[in-house]
């Protein structure tokens, strides 16, 4: 029991102190600008761009799939930096140093960006239908919700591998602003899946996001949870790959770094 | 800033612009800026459009290659002088005989013309990956175009870095001035789609009198009336930019020197 409890509250420390160090440099206009009003205008050009190429019909495939997207700002910037700061931070080899249960420390780094992300992409839904006039009123709002909470677990999946790989490159800003927009192409939050390429299509089906738009989408358009349910698990699949992938790389950077003696430059 | 003082120093500007693209051509998010995200926006772009025609391919290529151009001006050139007091060499700068902003202008200079790969990238994007046919319809007002929307970029830059480092509060807004960018200069669509009244907010903005000149060139969907009246506008807003960039440049240095703030400028 008290191992239960050390854990939980390393898992919750981790959480909340991780989340509070990446914006401490932030100041409230900080978080404005980059967390609500940039998905915001990237979700107007995109509904936009969308709405002169489909002759104004079609605005709310644009406005969903663009609202749902922005979950990938705290998914894959946020946790990666979470993960990534203990590295810029020098923090790494204290945490390396102690017997913390790695397990929660690792996914304990999520937990807020889950949070952040889901509160974002309701705040853009709101959005679209203030400004675009997308309709929920034939929409189940605790499915689209369970929806939103999946999807953002599953990108922060993601996220908690780019996070990793942001241990052992400097690069990792590059591999995060690529991810973010690749996202974009592949998620069919702008493009139907179905008019990619085959290759394409094959790619978007390993990636997070994708069925989480597809679902949104019909849970909308006023289709019901029993339709989603499938494409809600292969979504939370996909997350938890994602996040164990992250997690075994995490635990083998460590091992690495302690046999070779290389934390700094893991 | 003087135009004496480019004059003058001229040689100095090209030989920053030269270290600037060598130095930055090692640091990945400058390649992202001007490579990756551009690219990313014209396959976007090329997928979302592919039903109005072939025609609107090269209206994309133009149109992703100035996202490349804005998010390099807001970002790189943003960040000139804040860059150069992170490396502790702003001290030193600004105690050259060197005028600050013949520097600043080099520096922008550089940032401005490697942008202009992220055009390049996205016609041969569209041209191989996509198989359209490009076919630039004024070839030589287009080269003009490019020339003066240069110009013009790098004019409205020498009033962003002062602004950022004067004022920080505007900095903290950067992330949120990309996309709305995008949107008012009628990069990817005309600006007639959004509400009237931010037409006037479009017709204030340099980038805006660019992607019209450079849509026009290369579409043939404007007379040489209006391809000259933009580049006009582009001319007047150089010579207003460069106005308050001088007077900028003066209370930033006057700050660095008499107050001795420039670590906290």
């Amino acid at each position: 029991m008290k191992t239960i409890n050390n854990n939980l509250r390393l898992f919750w420390q981790g959480t909340v102190l991780s989340y509070v160090a990446l914006f401490a440099w932030f100041r409230p206009v900080t978080y404005i600008a980059s967390k609500i009003l940039m998905p915001l205008a990237q979700m107007i050009f995109f509904t936009f761009l969308g709405s002169y190429a489909s002759g104004g019909s079609n605005v709310d495939f644009y406005v969903i799939g663009n609202a749902i997207q922005i979950t990938a700002v705290s998914g894959i910037f946020g946790v990666t930096m979470s993960i990534g700061g203990d590295r810029w931070a020098g923090t790494l080899a204290y945490l390396f140093g102690t017997p913390a249960n790695r397990m929660m420390m690792f996914f304990g780094r999520a937990f807020m960006h889950v949070i952040d992300g889901a509160f974002g992409v309701v705040i853009a839904l709101t959005w679209g239908a203030l400004l675009f006039g997308v309709d929920f009123s034939q929409t189940n709002l605790s499915a689209l919700g369970l929806t939103i909470l999946v999807t953002t677990i599953s990108t922060c999946g993601l996220g908690l591998l780019m996070g990793c790989l942001s241990l052992i490159t400097a690069n990792v800003m590059f591999v995060n602003n690529t991810v973010y927009f690749l996202l974009l192409i592949f998620s069919g939050a702008n493009i139907a899946i179905d008019t990619l390429p085959n290759w394409m299509q094959a790619f978007s089906q390993i990636l997070p996001l994708t069925r989480g738009i597809a679902s949104a989408r019909i849970l909308i358009a006023g289709g019901s949870f029993a339709e989603v349910v499938p494409l809600l698990t292969s979504e939370a699949g996909i997350g938890i790959i994602y996040g164990w992938l992250g997690y075994f790389l995490f635990k083998w950077f460590e091992v690495q770094a302690k046999r070779k003696g290389s934390l700094e430059t893991v | 800033m003087k135009l004496k003082n480019l004059i003058t120093y001229w040689r100095t500007a090209l030989t920053v612009a030269e270290i600037t693209l060598r130095h930055q051509w090692n640091d990945s998010f400058i390649l992202f800026a001007i490579l990756v995200q551009p690219m990313i926006i014209a396959i976007l772009a090329l997928f979302m459009l592919r039903d109005l025609g072939g025609e609107y391919a090269m209206f994309v290529v133009v149109g992703s290659g100035l996202t490349g151009l804005w998010s390099s001006l807001l970002f790189i050139s943003g960040n000139s002088i804040n860059n150069e007091r992170r490396q502790g060499t702003l001290e030193s700068l600004v105690a050259l005989p060197t005028p600050f902003e013949v520097i600043i202008f080099g520096k922008n200079l550089a940032n401005v013309v490697q942008s202009l790969i992220s055009m390049s990238s996205s016609y041969i994007l569209a041209a191989l990956l996509f198989g359209y046919t490009l076919k630039m319809v004024s070839p030589l007002l287009f080269v003009g175009s490019v020339i003066i929307s240069i110009f013009a970029f790098i004019s409205f830059g020498l009033v962003i870095a002062p602004l950022f480092i004067i004022y920080r509060g505007i900095q903290q807004w950067q992330n949120a001035m990309e996309f709305p960018v995008y949107i008012l200069a009628g990069f990817l669509f005309p600006i007639a789609m959004l509400p009237n009244w931010t037409t006037p907010i479009s017709y204030v903005l340099p980038p805006y009198w660019a992607a019209r000149a450079l849509h026009e060139t290369s579409t043939g969907t404007g007379d040489t009336e209006k391809i000259f009246f933009a580049w006009s506008m582009m001319l007047l807003f150089s010579v207003i930019d460069l106005f308050i960039a001088s007077k900028l440049f003066k209370f930033m240095l006057y700050k660095a020197r008499v107050d001795a703030t420039l670590e906290t400028v």
